[in-house]
């Protein structure tokens, strides 16, 4: 914000005190047919998805397929390095057999699918992403605190700077704000 | 410790015709931002802190000192020796990794069983688990004598031999199970960190306080598109940490019961050193939130009927791992087999026979004094309790491994072990590093998950008080009338 | 993160808002079983008798072998019941423990079940009393020709002979017919008095109920199946018994909802919500059991100690090789991996399916535990096995339906029933 270039907008910020209320709000904006819009709140708030209009995630299949993965992984470089590569008898025991490789092909495939659940989440998330319109409101550090947000991005092809605000100042937020960046 | 006398600090009644709140006092989502945060942004650090941190810093100085000698030296500067090869190494190693466990009970399996309580104590019990994982992890890396072929344990391509590690042992399998243990530990204490860490971040006062927290923050901003992707993952954590941590203990557990050693070959192993591992966990926390929800003011956050329900868990884990010893002496009389009847008569009446009862009075004895609610919910009690737990749970492990290895089939070959003042400074050691890096905790990251926290509390509810809801989100009723009697 | 529904044990919001002690208005809904109650009665009474006079008369006609043939089918299908009688005491018990809420409206059925306790001690009698008369045909150790000749089982007689196994029996039995009695009179009770004091009551009780649980259940699975074969032992016996008690009565327990339902009986009470979360018991269940099951078959595997292994190469010699394979498969692979989406979990349809699956699998798994001493790698697959199966289950089912003929379906006045209702996952 302290470089000299005029500042150009980008999108409404609207500020609700009680999830009720963001909850009522983005029941309009979802109706109104918004697009690159969204809410912040400081923790989840129950039934705002539904609110919101969003729709599941692929996250569950990352997992899986990461899951299986980890666990054809686990059996393959058990059965690869002792029983194929490099073969040595210890104390009798065959060089492959499916009991003994259980708990290295387990906790293989959990590790490959909780890396998968994270990762999953990070990426489909979009993150790190540092800079962000909302990050250009001083209020927009209660988000994380105990206020809720409602923004809609200049780059909505139904976000007109006029049309758009009055419609926002419409929904009853304790405070509309331009993202300026 | 002085108990509480403050009224609406005690919430453990047991009226049944309502839920007491999960958060006490007068709170709203700022309070208890405002508390939690006030830990960590607190200008000037306590001295109490200071003066821990001097100590337990110390203390793992020691620990380095020990292992950069124990290095130089080789192993002989321990107690182990023909038969008794395993000594406080894996004892302690065994006893750190058991302490871990209560973090994931909380964070992943409380989470399935939609026990809600659990958003006071969650982050901290989390951190507790790497922690002690940390200190896990230092003594297999430090045991294996030429420590300068630690990395053979990890299947890495070697260009001499082109070897592998041996998959069929169950030390292999630790490998991996504890690996693995800390990493999704690490990943599930972080995810859960990132909102808070975002709320530092957008608090912070100085520069260098909001780019360092930024940067680990991600960029988060509380998007509901993004919780809603995260609360899909955290569910699917939970769901693969709670496997996890049963299958942690449990391979640990293996490294003995695979064997054919007397007191060591059986089956109820793994689901006994679970319950061991939780039971001893829990008393960890119980420990350190007694002590922390004091200095910090968290009464209201971390309350008392935080303690009276972990306290019962510690009754219920104790009674389990009671369970086990008894199985364990009834089948190896039932079993017929005559060395596995000397090893259990051995370790109560052998010449480890104190260790065998500190184990029994402390792990057995000492958690049914929970049974009395005033007990359960007096801090000092519990204070003192939890202390014992630990101490018990240490000598369990000293019990299982020190008496079978050092009597097996051959009395020729029997001997005792006793530890040098390097084993005994080296696990005093590793409790400086457990502290050290927990009191760096405390003071520089939440310890409560103040976003978990803020959404189990009654102003979170978006239908519950408000004058009506929107249309079409109505949350579901059911279907009878209900009328006030 | 937990979303804000009004499910969980330690719930407060709207509760505590409202008055506390409301009443419930069911008038709208079918809460007692009756005239289907008495149907349900006459049918299963009549298959129970019919299939323990046709297991007794098959058993007749062949000999003293086929006299244990009987007695064997019969104590598999004894104990199926018994471990479901069980499964429905530890979930009464536990419910009560954590002070669940969710779990209210589902609680008379398992607290129906687990007063058949006083039923299955009535039912023990054809294995308990050939053993009083010493004319028993099920345990090799209550015969002393077998006694001289094994040193190894000769040293167990402390433990393993005749009078203190009745006695241990009596110990269990009254244990049992004791919890779970006691709980379902105190439930029904609450009925009509709606004094919450009696649920403060059983929570207290439940407790030091748990223990004894614990320890009678393991010592009655050392007692009616481990010492079928007396050198065998497993320190995990007990547990890897529970494992599948529970799991039986998880799968009991939503075929139950599903038929009551299907009666016109609590319609609009039990919810896919509910369904959801049994199908989540289930499932867990069949996870808990596949782990004690696989730590005791590798611990022994691993060590490969004969007079450990005999057990296990029994049960993978000949047909019974394939009963392995099939408790592999279908009491772990393929039903978990049918239930662990959602999807299945609440929809009724799967989950039913599901359900009577896992109970056929646990049948398989008592078989697999009980029937291999008999003979040496054949599956001795007889028509006594159905008929023992059809006359305990008849009987037990009619006990059931009697027991709630009249009375509610659930326990209505319940402090936390309302917490049930309006119970919804995420």
């Amino acid at each position: 914000m302290s470089d000299q270039a005029p500042k150009k907008f980008a999108g409404y910020l609207v500020e609700f005190e009680t999830p009720h209320d963001i909850m009522v709000a983005a029941t309009s904006v979802r109706d109104a047919g918004f697009t690159r819009w969204d809410t912040h709140t400081p923790f989840p708030v129950h039934g705002l998805d539904h609110a919101m209009g969003l729709r599941g995630t692929a996250l569950p299949w990352i997992v899986m397929l990461m899951g299986v993965t980890g666990c054809a992984v686990g059996l393959g470089l058990q059965w690869w390095t002792n029983a194929h590569n490099y073969q040595f008898v210890v104390s009798g025991k065959p060089f492959f057999s499916i009991p003994a490789t259980i708990p290295v092909t387990f906790e293989l495939t959990i590790l490959f699918s909780a890396i998968g659940a994270f990762l999953g989440m990070i990426l489909l998330n979009g993150f790190p992403r540092w800079h962000h319109p909302v990050f250009s409101s001083e209020r927009f550090r209660r988000a994380t605190q105990d206020r809720f947000f409602l923004s809609v991005e200049a780059e909505d092809p139904l976000c007109e700077e006029d049309k758009t605000g009055e419609f926002l100042r419409s929904l009853g937020g304790s405070h509309l704000e331009k993202m300026e960046v | 410790m002085t108990t509480m006398t403050l009224a609406h600090l005690n919430d453990t009644s047991e009226d049944v015709t309502q839920r007491p709140p999960l958060v006490l006092g007068d709170n709203d989502f700022a309070s208890i931002t405002e508390k939690v945060c006030s830990a960590v942004e607190m200008t000037r650090t306590p001295k109490i802190w200071w003066v821990l941190f001097g100590i337990s810093s110390s203390v793992m100085t020691m620990l380095l000192a020990l292992i950069g000698y124990l290095f130089y030296t080789g192993v002989g500067v321990w107690g182990v020796n023909n038969p008794v090869g395993w000594g406080f190494a894996i004892v302690n190693f065994v006893f750190w990794v058991g302490i871990g466990h209560a973090g994931t009970l909380i964070s992943a399996i409380l989470y399935l069983f939609r026990q809600k309580w659990r958003t006071g104590i969650n982050r901290f019990a989390e951190a507790m688990t790497i922690f002690a994982v940390i200190c896990a992890l230092v003594f297999p890396g430090i045991h294996v004598g030429r420590v300068w072929m630690v990395w053979f344990l990890f299947p890495i391509p070697d260009q001499q031999l082109w070897m592998w590690p041996n998959f069929r042992s169950p030390l292999l399998w630790d490998v991996f199970a504890v690996g693995t243990y800390f990493t999704v530990s690490l990943l599930f204490w972080y995810m859960g960190l990132l909102p808070d860490i975002a709320t530092l971040r957008d608090r912070a006062k100085t520069k260098l306080r909001e780019t360092v927290y930024g940067v680990f923050a991600l960029g988060w901003r509380s998007s509901n598109r993004h919780w809603s992707r995260y609360e899909r993952a955290y569910l699917i954590l939970a769901a693969l940490a709670t496997p996890l941590v049963l299958s942690v203990h449990s391979v640990v557990s293996f490294d003995f019961a695979v064997s054919q050693l007397p007191g060591w070959h059986t089956t109820i192993f793994p689901p006994y050193f679970v319950a061991g591992a939780i039971f001893s966990g829990f008393a960890m926390v119980v420990f350190l939130a007694a002590i922390a929800r004091k200095i910090y003011g968290l009464q209201e956050i971390i309350t008392l009927r935080h303690l009276e329900n972990m306290n019962k868990i510690i009754l219920a884990t104790g009674s389990m791992v009671g369970y086990a010893y008894g199985m364990e002496f009834f089948i190896a009389w039932y079993g017929g087999n005559p060395y596995e009847s000397f090893a259990f008569a051995s370790r109560a009446f052998g010449p480890y026979w104190w260790a065998y009862w500190i184990m029994v009075s402390c792990n057995v004895i000492c958690p049914q004094l929970y049974w009395f609610k005033k007990i359960r919910t007096s801090v000092p009690a519990m204070m003192v309790i939890a202390f014992f737990v630990n101490v018990g749970m240490w000598f369990e492990r000293f019990v299982i491994t020190v008496t079978s290895l050092s009597a097996d089939f051959l009395p020729s070959s029997w001997d005792m072990y006793w530890p040098t003042w390097v084993d005994v400074c080296t696990l005093i050691g590793s409790f400086g590093l457990f502290f050290t890096l927990f009191l760096l905790f405390i003071r520089w990251l939440p310890m409560v998950a103040m976003a978990e926290v803020k959404s189990i509390m009654p102003q979170a509810h978006a239908h519950g008080h408000s004058t009506g809801s929107a249309a079409g989100m109505a949350p579901s009723k059911p279907k009878i009338a209900e009328v006030v009697g | 993160m937990c979303r804000k529904t009004s499910e969980g044990p330690f719930d407060d919001r709207e509760d505590t808002v409202s008055a506390p002690n409301r009443a419930i208005d069911l008038s709208g809904e079918q809460i007692t079983l009756g005239p289907v109650g008495d149907r349900v009665t006459r049918i299963a009474g009549a298959i129970g008798v019919l299939g323990l006079v046709a297991t007794a008369l098959l058993g007749m006609q062949g000999g003293v072998e086929g006299q244990a043939r009987a007695m064997n089918s019969y104590l598999v299908a004894f104990c199926f019941f018994l471990s479901i009688m069980l499964g429905a005491l530890f979930f009464t018990l536990i419910q009560h423990v954590t002070r669940a809420g969710w779990s209210v409206v589902l609680r008379r059925f398992a607290e129906a079940i687990a007063a058949n306790a006083p039923l299955m001690a009535v039912l023990a009698l054809p294995i308990l009393v050939p053993i009083a008369l010493g004319r028993d045909l099920l345990y090799v150790w209550t015969s002393s020709e077998a006694l001289a000749h094994d040193h190894l089982m000769a040293g167990k007689v402390g433990f393993l002979n005749p009078t203190f196994f009745l006695i241990r029996m009596v110990v269990y039995f009254g244990a049992w017919s004791l919890m779970g009695s006691w709980f379902f009179r105190k439930s029904v009770e609450q009925d009509t008095s709606g004094d919450p004091n009696l649920t403060v009551k059983m929570q207290s009780a439940s407790a030091p109920g748990l223990f004894v649980f614990a320890i009678t259940l393991t010592f009655a699975s050392l007692d009616l199946l481990m010492s079928l074969e007396p050198n065998w032992f497993s320190t995990m016996f007990g547990v890897y018994f529970f494992a599948g008690s529970a799991l039986a009565f998880f799968a009991t327990l939503p075929i139950v909802s599903y038929f009551t339902q299907k009666a016109g009986r609590l319609v609009g009470l039990i919810s896919r919500e509910h369904y959801h979360d049994m199908g989540k018991f289930v499932f867990a269940f069949i996870v808990f059991w596949a782990y004690i099951a696989f730590s005791q078959y590798m611990l022994y595997w691993y060590a490969n100690i004969p007079e450990e292994t005999v057990w296990f190469l029994r049960r993978q010699t000949g047909q019974w090789e394939s009963l392995s394979w099939l408790l592999l498969f279908g009491h772990f692979i393929v039903p978990f991996l049918a239930l662990i989406s959602r999807i299945p979990k609440r929809a009724k349809g799967t989950l039913i399916v599901g359900a009577f699956w896992m109970l056929l699998m646990h049948y398989a798994d008592l078989y697999y535990v009980a029937m291999p001493h008999l003979s040496e790698g054949v599956i001795p697959l007889s028509l006594m096995d159905l008929t023992a199966m059809l006359g305990v289950g008849g009987f037990f089912v009619a006990s059931v339906a009697t027991r709630l003929r009249n009375r509610s379906l659930v326990p209505q006045r319940d402090p936390r029933l309302h917490e049930s209702l309006a119970f919804e996952n995420f």
